[in-house]
């Protein structure tokens, strides 16, 4: 082991770094999977994660359904109005619906979250395969090229990106996913490494597959579980970061019903008006941590030596 | 060793060679003179203006520019500050010494609870303590710090009124934003210590320790302990590069006078001179990091050879 | 403000009645009064800076203002107060010759005559001190050559002797006196040196009723002690303690920390504004007062949709400003229905705005109509971000949406790149903006804000780098202005003054006037009397004393 793979740790997700070594071969992959679900299902916090992460999707989805007010809808006549009676959960400095603007926020979550993510993996996953798989000078090109994006601090790195595209859910996206990307590729490409050497390529090659062939078919499928298991993660940690950058001012525009703006608005009522940042605060907390179960339960259930 | 460490420094000058171009150039294309403002709504007397252009070299063009900043800073110093006319070392060196403050602060924190829960979760597994500590560290990692820091705020400050408010660098002053920098952390940290505890426990040179009659706590401290604490010192050297991100948040959220704080005003103000001197240094420092980091690596884990 | 530099001044002669007797009183009592002692603490953000040569803010304001004593002081209701001047004169309102208290001393021993002020003057215009603050001497001779490097002595000054001054304009103003009372217009000790002398900067030695103690402590606190040789009535206090606070929240600390006792006087976030007023106006702690100042919308006169004037009342019509005041102010604001504040109490006419007096929505329809601001029209708002602007700007977003069904674009940006917006010629639509006054004088409002002359057009770029970034331009408007400078008689350039606001205001609507600038402040009456606020919405520092 000559090469260090920094990011594992930093990822939150340690150990998953070295999953698929002994992984079994992509034949069985049907009764595999099949076995991954099961041992899923039995982890009770994974259970409940994909609940969570389900009811956040059904919120999104459904958000004009069950918001009970227009997230927009201002009532100067009704503003800061503690929870209860017509606003469950009250209303804030111009009047708007808190319950309404938080279901509304699930939107602006799992758009950033699930996007921003998807992006960075696609990313990362080509520049890891290509690093992992070819070595040598690509390898090094490609991963000095990591180290630069990967050396920004998330945040200050996003902050900077927003800077110049504006304020707006895309530079959002684009922002964190910039900044993500090298991450999964060090995962990809530390596993392949691994998986590279194993018997069951070796195999292949000598049963004459080509290289396209032995990354899509066998190196890929078999390095991306530590992959999904940091994705997952992963979601809730773009939630966590698009909320921060809105709380700092710099996320969505402050319109938009989306729960960093609503913290960042809530902030000036502490010790006043409370709900104002206690109820976004709960949406946020309940929503990582739903991604984190799920994330969690995803890399035992692929990985059981884990545990 | 020796040639690896000019490598890697070789491949840290690279990186921060990348992250400052990378800066430089965005800076460059945002709207807005960088000297063109006052701090309100008021325009900059056009003589004023033109002055300090003249002065920064602001009519330069950008290489030149660039030229003028890596030759500066190969001397130490980041230029001056467009607003009060101070040098940016001069304005960021307290600063410095708060973030450094509170950084350290936080990775005690994390290693006297990380590391002491970690162990007695494994230690005792299974037990009241054990289960107790798994759910305390799954619940901490879906906490954004912001959400901690508020409700630490909200009831050690406005309610008990046991800390001030006002962070003027005392120890008590310090508690809450450590804390709140630290919770995540050590909550990873916890969980990393109790994950590769157990492993290290299961191996089979533990084994022969015990079977050969050694005292437990020989076995414990020189053979459980080294092993089961690289992964920990790996996670804890990245992120004390990435507390300067989490410092952001912490700093907003009590007024920590750091850099992280001085990055989110210098953002608001478009105060370029004081965006470069942050994240330069954070780049520059977090790089640092890791090859300290994987140096020590080496040293702990005798298996590792550096090449 | 900038704007006064084209401004066109003018012929008349007027004398200044100075009360030498209000100073007078203060020389007989030096150290007789023993209740003094005491120090005052307070809050700010770090200034830019707190020597005159470039104290622009009013952190840094009230720091140069308590270490430098100026010609005059100005009360919070625009009253001149005369200082080290004893009679300021002139026949022309060209040629004005300041008299100056004679045997006043700076704190290193050095005297303060007519030659320290000239000092000072030629110190802040000096080219190589980049000073934001030197605009507002932009109407003396000799300006322009000190200010472009051309020259190093300050043509327009002179000291025929001693103790007078004699100060020279390119073109007549009757109130150029009023100017002087700006901290910019100091007098410096020899030691000043140049602008950029950083020993000074961060440690001024003025002729003020306090002086440093020690030096500027970057991002902590600066320390002031009384200056027992002052020339003029000693301060009371022992001294005064500024601790430097975050911007970030700055004025929650100062709020916390008036409530835990660590400050004599506080600001409030504005969403505690009504608790707060709930809790200390009870006990006597409860300031507040009317400043010279607007909050407004500047409305991109030359651009569609707004290049019509109909179509800018309809905005104005559109807006309900008491609802916004009473519901996201939470009736801590108090809507304008003019451009120039009650404080100027000459030139003040309630109402002259017709459209701000109500929200009045059938009109609103009908000039947009008029006007062809159709529905579905897309409406700019612009507003700069982290300034606590983001709720109320919504509101307002809001109120046009429902009345005119135009499409209100927000645009939150951070200032440097707001304002660059504001100032290229092709921006349209709204966009928030604030105006206080350097010296109490409407000119100081109308020419800068909305003269032709105030727009500044850079003819290469296009630029607008004046402050009447509305672009509103009305030679009948500029001729009442010149008119009113030619005035010499005080309650006709008033009149005059009050037309030009009316024909901007009323008839063209150049700009949408919203809200007064009210302040508030926690004052600690209980250890101290006579606190109050003056015209820069700093603490009257020198007449504060520990209460008996």
């Amino acid at each position: 082991m000559t090469e260090l793979t920094k990011s594992d740790a930093g990822a939150g997700t340690a150990q998953t770094a070295a999953v698929p070594a002994e992984a079994e071969p992509a034949i069985k992959r049907i009764t595999q999977w099949g076995e991954i679900r099961h041992r899923f299902m039995a982890n009770r916090l994974a259970v409940v994660g994909l609940i969570i992460v389900g009811l956040l999707l059904f919120a999104a989805a459904f958000a004009p359904l069950l918001a009970p007010y227009d997230p927009l809808h201002q009532d100067l006549a009704n503003t800061l109005a503690s929870p209860g009676g017509e606003h469950l959960l009250g209303t804030d400095a111009l009047g708007r619906d808190q319950l309404s603007r938080i279901i509304y926020g699930a939107r602006i979550a799992v758009i950033i979250g699930l996007a921003s993510i998807f992006l960075a993996c696609l990313i990362g996953v080509v520049i890891g395969a290509l690093a992992g798989y070819f070595g040598k000078a690509i390898d090094s090109v490609l991963m000095r090229v990591a180290d630069v994006f990967f050396a920004f601090p998330l945040l200050i790195g996003a902050i900077v990106i927003i800077i110049v595209m504006g304020r707006g859910v895309a530079p959002v996206v684009i922002s964190l996913a910039v900044f993500s990307w090298p991450t999964v590729s060090r995962l990809l490409r530390s596993s392949i490494l691994s998986v590279r050497e194993a018997d069951y390529v070796l195999a292949a090659r000598a049963l004459g597959a080509g290289t396209t062939r032995i990354i899509v078919r066998h190196i890929i499928p078999n390095s991306i579980a530590a992959v999904m298991a940091y994705a997952a993660f992963s979601v809730g940690s773009a939630i966590v970061a698009e909320a921060a950058l809105s709380f700092l001012g710099v996320g969505v525009s402050p319109e938009v019903a989306e729960w960093g703006n609503m913290l960042s608005a809530g902030r000036d009522f502490l010790g006043v008006k409370d709900y104002l940042w206690v109820y976004p605060s709960i949406a946020i907390v309940l929503t990582v941590l739903g991604f984190v179960f799920v994330g969690d339960g995803l890399r035992d259930a692929l990985d059981p030596k884990l545990r | 060793m020796g040639r690896y460490v000019i490598r890697r420094l070789g491949q840290m000058i690279v990186v921060l060679f990348g992250a400052t171009v990378v800066l430089f150039c965005t800076l460059f294309i945002l709207p807005g003179d960088p000297v063109g403002s006052l701090g309100g709504d008021k325009a900059r007397d056009p003589a004023v203006v033109a002055e300090l252009r003249e002065r920064y070299g602001l009519n330069d063009p950008l290489p030149v520019q660039y030229g003028n900043f890596v030759k500066n800073l190969a001397q130490g110093d980041l230029g001056e500050d467009f607003t009060q006319r101070r040098p940016v070392t001069e304005i960021l060196q307290p600063k410095l010494v708060n973030t450094a403050k509170l950084a350290i602060a936080a990775i005690i924190i994390d290693i006297v609870i990380g590391v002491l829960a970690g162990l007695i979760a494994a230690l005792f597994r299974y037990s009241f303590w054990d289960v107790l500590i798994t759910l305390l560290t799954t619940f901490a990692v879906g906490f954004p710090s912001f959400v901690i820091g508020m409700v630490l705020q909200k009831f050690f400050v406005v309610d008990l009124g046991l800390f001030p408010l006002i962070s003027d660098g005392t120890l008590n002053s310090m508690i809450l934003p450590a804390f709140t920098l630290a919770i995540l952390d050590a909550a990873l940290v916890a969980r990393l210590m109790r994950g590769t505890m157990l492993e290290v426990l299961r191996a089979d040179y533990v084994k022969t320790a015990v079977a050969k009659g050694l005292p437990r706590r020989t076995v414990l401290l020189k053979h459980v302990m080294r092993n089961s604490i690289i992964p920990v010192v790996t996670y804890l050297g990245i992120s004390f590069g990435t507390l300067l991100g989490g410092a952001l948040i912490t700093e907003a959220i009590f007024n920590w006078d750091g850099i992280g704080l001085a990055l989110v005003q210098a953002v608001q103000q478009q105060n370029n001179p004081i965006i470069i001197g942050v994240v330069t240094f954070g780049v520059a420092v977090f790089v640092l990091l890791n090859l300290i980091v994987d140096l020590l690596y080496a040293v702990l884990d005798p298996r590792i050879r550096l090449a | 403000m900038r704007g006064a530099k084209s401004a066109k001044w003018v012929v008349g002669a007027i004398v200044v009645a100075l009360a030498a007797t209000a100073c007078g009183g203060g020389n007989d009592n030096k150290g007789s009064d023993a209740k003094g002692g005491g120090v005052f603490r307070m809050g700010i953000t770090e200034p830019t800076a707190i020597d005159p040569v470039n104290a622009q803010e009013s952190e840094g304001m009230v720091i140069a203002r308590a270490l430098f004593t100026q010609l005059y002081d100005v009360s919070v209701d625009g009253k001149l107060i005369p200082k080290l001047a004893e009679s300021g004169t002139s026949a022309d309102g060209k040629t004005w010759i300041f008299k100056i208290k004679s045997g006043t001393k700076f704190t290193n021993g050095e005297v303060v005559d007519a030659e320290a002020f000239i000092r000072g003057w030629t110190r802040v215009a000096a080219k190589a001190s980049a000073s934001d603050v030197s605009y507002h001497m932009a109407g003396i001779k000799g300006y322009d050559a000190l200010k472009g490097g051309k020259s190093d002595k300050f043509a327009g000054l002179s000291a025929p002797d001693a103790n007078t001054l004699k100060v020279e304009l390119d073109k007549a103003d009757f109130e150029f006196d009023k100017k002087t009372a700006h901290a910019a217009f100091s007098p410096v000790p020899k030691v000043a040196g140049a602008g950029d002398n950083k020993k000074f900067n961060d440690a001024p030695i003025g002729n003020g009723a306090f002086k440093m103690k020690g030096s500027w402590n970057h991002n902590q606190s600066i320390s002031l002690v009384r200056n027992d040789d002052y020339g003029l009535e000693k301060a009371k206090l022992d001294g005064v303690e500024f601790k430097i606070l975050n911007p970030a929240n700055g004025s929650q600390l100062e709020y916390t920390g008036f409530q835990s006792g660590e400050f004599d006087y506080a600001r409030m976030p504005t969403p505690q504004l009504p608790v707060a007023k709930a809790k200390f106006e009870p006990q006597g702690e409860w300031y507040s007062a009317d400043f010279s100042g607007i909050n407004y919308l500047v409305v991109f006169n030359q651009n569609a949709p707004f290049n019509n004037p109909d179509a800018r009342k309809a905005i104005s019509y559109a807006i309900d400003r008491e609802a916004i005041a009473k519901s996201v102010f939470q009736g801590m604001q108090k809507p304008a229905t003019a451009f120039l504040p009650p404080s100027f109490s000459a030139e003040y006419q309630a109402g002259v705005c017709s459209t701000c007096v109500k929200q009045d929505k059938a009109k609103a329809k009908e000039f947009a109509a008029k006007g062809g601001l159709k529905p579905g029209t897309v409406v700019n708002f612009g507003y700069n971000t982290g300034a606590g602007h983001e709720e109320w700007v919504q509101a307002v977003a809001q109120q046009l949406k429902d009345v005119l069904g135009v499409e209100v674009k927000l645009d939150g940006k951070p200032f440097k790149e707001a304002l660059a917006t504001q100032q290229e010629k092709k921006t349209s639509g709204l966009w928030r903006s604030a105006w206080t006054a350097d010296y109490p004088t409407a000119d100081n409002f109308l020419a800068p804000l909305l003269s032709t002359a105030g727009i500044g057009e850079d003819p290469a770029t296009g630029k607008a780098q004046g402050d009447n970034r509305s672009r509103y331009s009305n030679p009948k408007f500029d001729e009442l202005l010149d008119q009113a400078r030619q005035e010499k008689d005080a309650a006709k350039r008033a009149e005059l003054y009050k037309q030009a606001e009316k024909l901007a205001i009323d008839t063209d609507q150049a700009v949408v006037p919203l809200w007064q600038r009210t302040q508030y402040r926690l004052v600690n009456t209980k250890k101290f009397d006579g606190i109050k606020m003056d015209f820069f919405e700093d603490p009257t520092l020198a007449e504060i004393s520990l209460k008996k």
